[in-house]
């Protein structure tokens, strides 16, 4: 690997007297590049006499006893590339050294490794990831405590966190904030899910920097960097699934152009297409989808600035269970009071044919993100963004010679500035201001459910943290201002305009007890606007079998969240537990509204957006135990209870409490297979019972006694699932090649999930096995070739 | 930072292209076929010829405004009726006439009348071309005076319709219980 020198800043010689005896001194500072920041236990190596020597709190590092002479100079820290370099000393010698950052070299600076994190993210990447590929982004997320999936159907996924979605969870992709119809239950994030090389999620609080309305939390996608070292390169990860034969894809291919100007460029794309899934009894009729999506980033990177462009599109078509179209109430509770779907629809075998009903979307994002270097203090980042997504819901035709037009057309352009300067200059505090805007214009064709609107979005933010010992704080303010107008129907009425504006905060502090054990507490509060669904929809939602109605004069939502966490990181045991109490003000949500309406296909219950006070607590542990070197035991517990405070009931559509475990076998490595290991796992979760007791549906007893309740049918039945998992990575010709086998619900087991809006008509997916393969290879990684 | 204004204007010189690209053309068809009105036609067989006509209307579809006329069924006692049903979309001008297109494809629509409290017999529903029930025309033959309802349910099953299917089969497009006197 060829190392450049070009960072240094401070080159300081001394050149005092020749000496000849071997009494001569090396010394110096070594900092990262990208963040300024001091690096500790840094280590410099003199590989011709093998001398060693650590650098210390201050990043100082000091060899004594040296004879004048040449040496070759490796310096490495766990983070930063190394670094090789050459010294001629004859007399003491004294240099500051900057470290180019191995992971963060375009990127904004976020956590450091040797930082106490007040804010601690669950982040999935490396091996971890590639042992998802091929799945949604939603699916990819699920097994992190505290993040559930609402699900509709077998390809639609939400991420939900401590329960919250939709509008309360913010997805940032590639650092822009998603703009899609994200208020849909069943509008799935328009995301590639192979494009990541790290997805994290933050709970609760840290969110600041990323908007004021994430209250449930924050969904981090983030792309591989680009890459670094001159050459091309790239890698193909092909999945495929067994239950609804499923083949994904996925190919990367980057390149670095020139060594000294560092144009780099990276293409990525995704083919993925599946069938029908088949249940343990039964294929789900139209349940296959399809993804084609591409990407590609060019980065230009000089010493003081460094530029990114990045342009990626999504598409993807997704098949709606024809089971779980209905017409009417009726048809809903038959469909309920049938264990299993009719004969018709169940009689249906494997096809990747997509009929109607299904949903066709489109996602565009184009970026250019800048940063300029403020010296040895910070960095600015600049970064424009233009989002456009289109969004087709076809559903059954009513005639066959019906017109092929979808019934709903929703698409939304958001043009969006960030400008945020990252600074770094002081020894013990850094921080993050910055000032945001968007505009965003929504239009719609054909069926309304919302309104055609333009908003306009701003937000100014600062967030600073101290490092002091053993003590980090940290604390944000953000003021953001929103304004909906232009709001009409494709009839030329017109709705309110809305504004609405407040502040954000957070303050958080963790205090390091020992070297493996911290504890952190957080404390925010954040707002979210009504969204336009909640504010104008008026209609017949026909997958949930009610009418919804907006309602103008909504308020905003407050949510004043508390998060403790309690992360121990010691030889045999990792522990991460996190408990959290956040009470929404406001909170807004569907309320039953007496009587039934009546429309042409019978009376359906109607629900109008409307506002409580809300409590949500729990707390999510994840326990690891190391029995030896080989074997590995991990626990997962997810436990929410979320209530209506004005009513003091339980509020609908919560995720039970959730438990997984799992057992690692870990071989030795050999030669050609390394990291071989063998994995089960386990997943048990609950009936959810905790609901509310009545609501406006009417239900009929077998006895023909009838009783009001909030849901159509009760949730599901507790469940179990048991899968395994086998995985090794063969090296050959020095190259890394991952083969992963995994097989899901390996016991066939017939069950529902309350969170899947489908439980009413059909069961979830029966076993399936995925087998996963990763083969990176190389175009050119010679740099003396491309050198010219 | 001058630089990424320029590319931020670049960027939306690039998409816009695309979204010209893929902008929508100004006249559309009809979003889908809206029943607005079910309107029933009764003929009094052998009678005056006296025709009464009762009918249910909601402009804006499901939800939005609650439907704006639905007339009960009122029929004299122990006579009998050729009755037609009319499925319209009157939210478009000129009025969409539905009833032809389930007419045409009849293989895939069917009709139903179930009586409750309503002292009312309907028989002689028409087929479709494949002989089955369709029920687009009916004969009504009232007993003594009652009151209750007649529900009136038009499925859709596309490629399931058979002989002898249960009410529960398909999606429902149409349910009506529609108040019912013989007076």
């Amino acid at each position: 690997m060829l190392i450049r020198i070009t960072t240094l800043l401070v080159s300081v010689f001394i050149s005092l007297s020749l000496q000849s005896q071997c009494t001569l001194q090396y010394a110096g500072k070594i900092t990262d590049g990208d963040t300024k920041e001091i690096l500790k236990g840094a280590v410099v190596t003199l590989k011709d006499v093998g001398v060693k020597a650590l650098t210390d709190s201050n990043g100082n590092f000091m060899i004594k006893g040296l004879c004048a002479g040449h040496y070759d100079v490796i310096i490495s820290h766990v983070g930063c590339q190394p670094l090789l370099t050459h010294i001629h000393i004859n007399d003491d010698y004294e240099k500051w050294y900057e470290l180019p950052h191995a992971v963060n070299q375009l990127e904004a600076v976020k956590v450091m490794s040797h930082n106490i994190n007040v804010v601690n993210p669950t982040e999935i990447k490396g091996a971890q990831l590639d042992a998802l590929k091929g799945l949604s982004l939603g699916e990819t997320i699920k097994n992190i405590p505290g993040v559930s999936l609402l699900q509709t159907g077998t390809n639609i996924y939400k991420p939900a966190i401590h329960g919250l979605h939709s509008s309360r969870v913010l997805i940032i992709n590639n650092g822009i904030r998603q703009e899609g119809q994200q208020w849909g239950n069943e509008h799935a994030p328009e995301i590639d899910a192979n494009l990541a090389s790290r997805i994290s999620v933050i709970k609760g609080a840290g969110t600041i920097r990323y908007g004021g309305d994430a209250i449930g939390g924050v969904v981090l996608v983030e792309p591989k960097l680009l890459r670094l070292v001159p050459g091309i390169g790239g890698e193909v990860n092909v999945a495929a699934f067994s239950n609804n034969r499923q083949l994904s894809i996925a190919g990367i291919l980057d390149g670095n152009l020139t060594k000294n100007n560092a144009i780099s460029w990276r293409l990525q794309g995704t083919i993925k297409k599946g069938g029908n899934s088949k249940t343990p009894q039964y294929w789900l009729d139209n349940s296959g989808l399809e993804e084609y999506n591409f990407s590609a980033a060019v980065g230009y990177k000089k010493t003081n600035w460094s530029s990114e462009l990045f342009y990626s599109q999504f598409n993807t078509k997704l098949g709606i269970f024809s089971g779980a179209h209905i017409g009417n109430l009726t048809d809903l509770m038959t469909a309920i009071n049938s264990t299993t779907p009719p004969d018709y629809i169940t009689n249906v075998g494997f096809t990747y044919r997509i009929d109607r009903p299904y949903q066709k979307v489109q996602h565009h994002l184009l970026k250019s993100k800048t940063l300029l270097s403020t010296g040895a203090i910070g960095r600015i980042n600049v970064t424009a963004s233009f989002q456009y997504n289109n969004r087709l819901e076809y559903d059954k035709k009513r005639f066959q010679s019906s017109e092929d037009v979808p019934q709903l057309d929703l698409s939304i352009a958001t043009a969006g500035l960030d400008i945020i300067w990252d600074y770094f200059g002081h020894k013990k505090m850094k921080g993050t201001v910055g000032l945001v805007g968007s505009f965003q214009d929504n239009q719609y064709s054909r069926r309304l459910f919302i309104p055609n609107y333009q908003s306009v979005n701003g937000g100014g933010f600062i967030t600073n943290k101290w490092t002091i010992s053993k003590w980090a704080i940290e604390y944000g303010m953000r003021y953001d201002y929103r304004k909906i107008f232009n709001t009409t129907d494709n009839a030329g009425n017109r709705f309110s305009s809305g504004i609405y504006s407040s502040l954000s905060g957070s303050l958080g502090a963790a205090y390091v007890i020992n070297s493996t054990t911290k504890l952190s507490l957080n404390a925010s509060t954040a707002w979210r606007s009504p969204n336009v669904n909640e504010l104008y929809s008026d209609g017949l939602h026909h997958g949930a079998a009610r009418i919804e109605k907006g309602n103008a004069n909504l308020q905003p939502e407050r949510a004043n969240t508390f998060l403790s966490e309690l992360n121990i990181n010691a030889e045999k045991w990792t522990i991460e537990t996190g408990a959290y109490f956040k009470y929404i003000k406001n909170f807004i949500f569907l309320q039953p509204s007496y009587p039934p309406q009546l429309t042409i296909r019978g009376a359906f219950p109607a629900f109008i957006f409307s506002q409580t006070n809300a409590a949500l607590y729990g707390f999510d542990v994840s326990l690891g135990y190391n029995v030896s070197h080989h074997l590995q035991v991990n626990t997962k517990t997810s436990i929410l209870r979320a209530m209506n405070k004005r009513t003091d009931e339980w509020l609908i559509q919560m995720p039970a409490d959730r438990y997984q475990g799992e057992v690692t076998y870990t071989f030795n490595n050999r030669t050609l297979f390394k990291e071989t290991y063998m994995r089960l796992t386990a997943q048990a979760v609950n009936q959810q019972k905790r609901i509310p007791k009545t609501g406006p549906i009417e239900i009929s007893r077998p006895d023909g006694s009838i009783y009001y309740a909030a849901d159509y049918a009760p949730p599901p039945q507790a469940y179990f699932l048991l899968g395994a998992e086998v995985g090794t990575t063969l090296s050959l010709h020095r190259k890394d090649y991952s083969i992963i086998i995994s097989a899901s619900n390996l016991l066939n087991h017939v069950y529902r999930d309350y969170m899947n809006a489908f439980r009413y008509y059909a069961d979830e997916m029966g076993r399936y096995i995925a087998i996963r393969i990763k083969v990176p290879f190389a175009v050119n990684n010679n740099p003396k070739n491309k050198n010219k | 930072m001058k630089k990424s204004f320029s590319k931020f204007a670049l960027a939306l010189l690039m998409v816009g292209t695309l979204l010209s690209g893929c902008e929508k053309d100004a006249e559309e068809p009809n979003e889908e076929e809206l029943i607005t009105t079910v309107r029933l036609t009764f003929t009094e067989v052998g009678g005056a010829g006296t025709v009464s006509t009762f009918t249910f209307k909601d402009l804006d579809g499901e939800g939005g405004a609650a439907p704006s006329v639905f007339n009960d069924i009122v029929l004299a006692p122990s006579k009998s009726y050729n009755m037609s049903i009319a499925l319209l979309n009157e939210s478009v001008s000129p009025v969409e006439d539905i009833t032809t297109e389930v007419s045409n494809e009849g293989n895939d629509h069917q009709i139903y009348y179930v009586t409750s409290g309503a002292n009312v017999t309907i028989s002689n529903l028409n087929n479709d071309a494949a002989g089955l029930p369709l029920g687009l025309t009916s004969t009504w033959t009232t007993g003594t005076a009652s009151t209750g309802n007649v529900t009136i349910t038009l499925k859709h099953k596309p490629g399931v319709k058979a002989a002898g299917d249960a009410i529960t089969k398909g999606d429902t497009d149409i349910q009506l219980a529609w108040p019912t006197r013989v007076q």
